[in-house]
């Protein structure tokens, strides 16, 4: 599979490199990555083709809002997102998050670039787009005055839902978001996560083809979060897209087909969740080591030997020094201690995990307990938000490179095999 | 179709025209004093509260200035008028005001709900929005000078136009109440703060009723500042009506005849300064809906 603007180098309107140039990058170094990325090749290719496309919810070139105070809370976003699929938009507080989902929900004039929604032009075509998109802001905003059944029924007139219809689009939303029973009660006694589901709905009474969601869960409690998750996922599933801002990794993680991570206003990564994991923060290889096996050679050879290095023999620390070794897991690997063995993070656990065990048995080193995990999605924004996405042009951009460091690993391997 | 630049050698082209939303116009105004009028009727204290609180003027006022209103209106020449006839177009204007105050206290209460920017994300007309909040306002204050009216009918006032007048009286006070929503609606999307509307409220009350002909016959004193204020217009409006005579304080005209020559010119002068704030917190109101990124 290739991507021929990537391949080219595509590049932004500022004349920087495109960040899906570095992802199609390490595309090719992994082929699973390259079968998830696919949608981020779609981003690219917004920028290359632009055009209304019936197939995309959200079409955004080149965006950039500037406020008056001179703040630049957006700069260069570009955005594809297809029909159906279910969105995610991390990034830190201030990132810029919630001003382009409130230009993309027409709250927001765009200061410069294109923004197309549902295939209508947020500015051009304004009430096209409030027409047919759900907007679900940070904060609650239901009338609490009012009966949940109020509420959706203001709703549906807000967005001009037949009279016919109403009555029956109201219990089916009632229903949907499990508030049924108390239907007939002002929405100032309810919880929370009630108040929460109501104003779900209430984005939802007209049906859009695209509902976007800022920060939906934020303050609720696990069950109550969990509740909304399943309800978002079912509209997901009716064929609604979903765009999500959120800070909660998980539920990105839980949720999302593809993110964008935004950091001071540009984008500085996209991809699925796992690519994202695999991409910025390796998998972690841990392994639990026991005691030195008495048949160590250099035991049992030379008992001064053991007396003058005891902490040679130590096996954490021999499990360490290996995994530190550059044949093992290349420069690029982090190696801690635990209280019981190691704990690697790299881009190769999976690859060299085995060889790495076989490694430390030769050494006489007993494997008590061996696991791969992807790292947390926590992880990976901590380490974007905190400006330190690692070069990764740098670690898996040629092809060559992987070819030396294959190159390198081979000897390690032949010993192991011997 | 245009085919504006986006990137170098690619376009995104013009969007089509949108689908029919299934909004109208009256449509959004009504579903808007629906859900206003559901409000009120769901929590009705502070428009009982606006009730009583007339009444309570009404009485308070006649029991602590009729001693000496009485001696005031005989020296203005209103000998044959009793107090509580003279002091209703005062108690009227405020409740008046004091209920189109309610107006501001609402509007910042949607913007800290996010009511306000959930109304302007749909695809209703933000006039219409504006209007049907409009409209449900003044249904509660038509109520409330009904109420007023039909106590101070209660406790001997007389009303020299009769029913008709009665009804006149309540239409006059709709311009007057459109006025200070529209300030207060000014006030509140300034300051966004509905502490402020109500010490605003007070503030504006208390000083315009008492710098007008309100409470007793206009003096000398005060009658430059009466002329510039709004409240002057309709206690005289109302009065002429109370009264069936021309009572205008500050404008001499004699064009209409009787009640009319009072009547004519303060209605006129309240509707002027209706367009010139309405205007004001319309496009207040436009500029915060807005999408600039202000």
């Amino acid at each position: 599979m290739t991507d021929t603007s990537s391949r080219t180098g595509a590049t932004d309107s500022t004349g920087g490199t495109d960040p899906t140039t570095r992802t199609d990058t390490a595309d090719r170094t992994d082929a699973t990555t390259r079968i998830e990325d696919t949608a981020d090749r779609t981003d690219a290719a917004t920028r290359a083709d632009g055009g209304a496309d019936p197939e995309r919810s959200v079409a955004v070139a080149d965006l950039e809002l500037t406020y008056s105070d001179g703040t630049e809370a957006v700069e260069g976003v570009s955005l594809a997102i297809p029909r159906g699929e279910f969105f995610g938009f991390l990034g830190p507080n201030g990132a810029g998050k919630t001003t382009t989902i409130k230009v993309l929900a027409t709250l927001l004039n765009p200061t410069d670039g294109t923004v197309q929604v549902n295939g209508y032009d947020v500015t051009e075509r304004r009430t096209a787009v409030r027409a047919t998109v759900g907007y679900m802001a940070q904060e609650t905003a239901i009338d609490e005055e009012l009966t949940a059944r109020e509420n959706l029924d203001f709703a549906c007139a807000a967005y001009g839902v037949p009279s016919a219809e109403r009555d029956d689009r109201i219990d089916e939303l009632l229903d949907l978001v499990d508030l049924s029973d108390v239907a007939d009660r002002p929405a100032g006694g309810f919880s929370g996560g009630m108040k929460k589901r109501l104003d779900a709905a209430t984005a939802l009474v007209h049906e859009p083809q695209l509902v976007f969601l800022d920060e939906p869960t934020t303050g609720l409690d696990p069950k109550a979060r969990n509740r909304l998750w399943d309800y978002f996922r079912r509209i997901n599933d009716d064929g609604t897209t979903v765009f999500l801002t959120t800070q909660y990794l998980e539920e990105a993680d839980a949720l999302c087909d593809r993110l964008a991570v935004i950091r001071d206003g540009e984008i500085v990564e996209r991809g699925s969740p796992a690519a994202l994991k695999r991409r910025i923060g390796g998998e972690i290889l841990e392994v639990d080591v026991g005691d030195t096996e008495a048949t160590s050679d250099a035991a049992v050879a030379d008992p001064a030997a053991d007396a003058a290095g005891a902490d040679e023999r130590d096996p954490i620390v021999t499990a360490a020094d290996i995994a530190r070794s550059p044949e093992q897991f290349g420069d690029d690997a982090t190696v801690e201690t635990t209280d019981d063995g190691v704990r690697v993070t790299t881009r190769r656990a999976s690859e060299r995990g085995t060889d790495f065990v076989v490694a430390l048995r030769q050494a006489g080193v007993t494997v008590e307990r061996f696991d791969v995990e992807e790292p947390s999605l926590d992880d990976v924004f901590l380490a974007i938000a905190d400006g330190e996405t690692p070069d990764l042009d740098a670690a898996d951009g040629d092809p060559a490179d992987d070819e030396q460091r294959d190159d390198q690993r081979d000897p390690v391997e032949s010993e192991v095999t011997v | 179709m245009s085919t504006p630049e986006v990137d170098s050698g690619s376009t995104i082209e013009s969007s089509p025209a949108g689908p029919p939303t299934g909004n109208s116009f009256l449509g959004d105004v009504r579903v808007n004093f629906t859900r206003w009028n559901r409000k009120a009727i769901r929590n009705p204290t502070a428009f009982l509260l606006e009730i009583v609180i007339g009444l309570f003027s009404l009485v308070l006022f006649a029991a602590v200035f009729g001693d000496v209103g009485e001696f005031a209106l005989a020296e203005a020449g209103y000998g044959d008028v009793g107090y509580v006839t003279f002091l209703l177009p005062a108690v009227l204007m405020q409740a008046t005001i004091g209920s189109s105050f309610n107006s501001g206290i609402g509007l910042v209460g949607d913007l800290d709900s996010g009511m306000f920017e959930k109304t302007t994300a749909s695809p209703m007309s933000w006039t219409a929005v504006f209007a049907g909040k409009a409209a449900s306002e003044l249904l509660r204050i038509a109520l409330q000078v009904g109420a007023v009216l039909a106590l101070a009918v209660a406790m001997g006032a007389t009303i020299e136009t009769g029913l008709p007048g009665a009804a006149a009286i309540v239409l006059v006070c709709l311009p007057v109440g459109v006025l200070f929503m529209a300030i207060s609606n000014v006030v509140g999307l300034l300051a966004r703060d509905d502490e402020v509307l109500n010490a605003a409220t007070m503030l504006f009350m208390f000083s315009l009723l008492f710098l007008s002909p309100a409470f007793v016959p206009l003096s000398d004193d005060i009658e430059l500042l009466a002329t510039v204020n709004p409240v002057t217009y309709g206690v005289d409006a109302v009065r002429a009506l109370v009264l069936d005579a021309d009572v205008a304080t500050v404008l001499d005209v004699t064009a209409f005849g009787s009640v009319w020559n009072t009547l004519v010119p303060a209605v006129a002068v309240l509707v002027a300064l209706d367009l010139v704030f309405g205007a004001l917190a319309v496009w207040l109101l436009g500029r915060a809906s807005s999408a600039n990124a202000d």
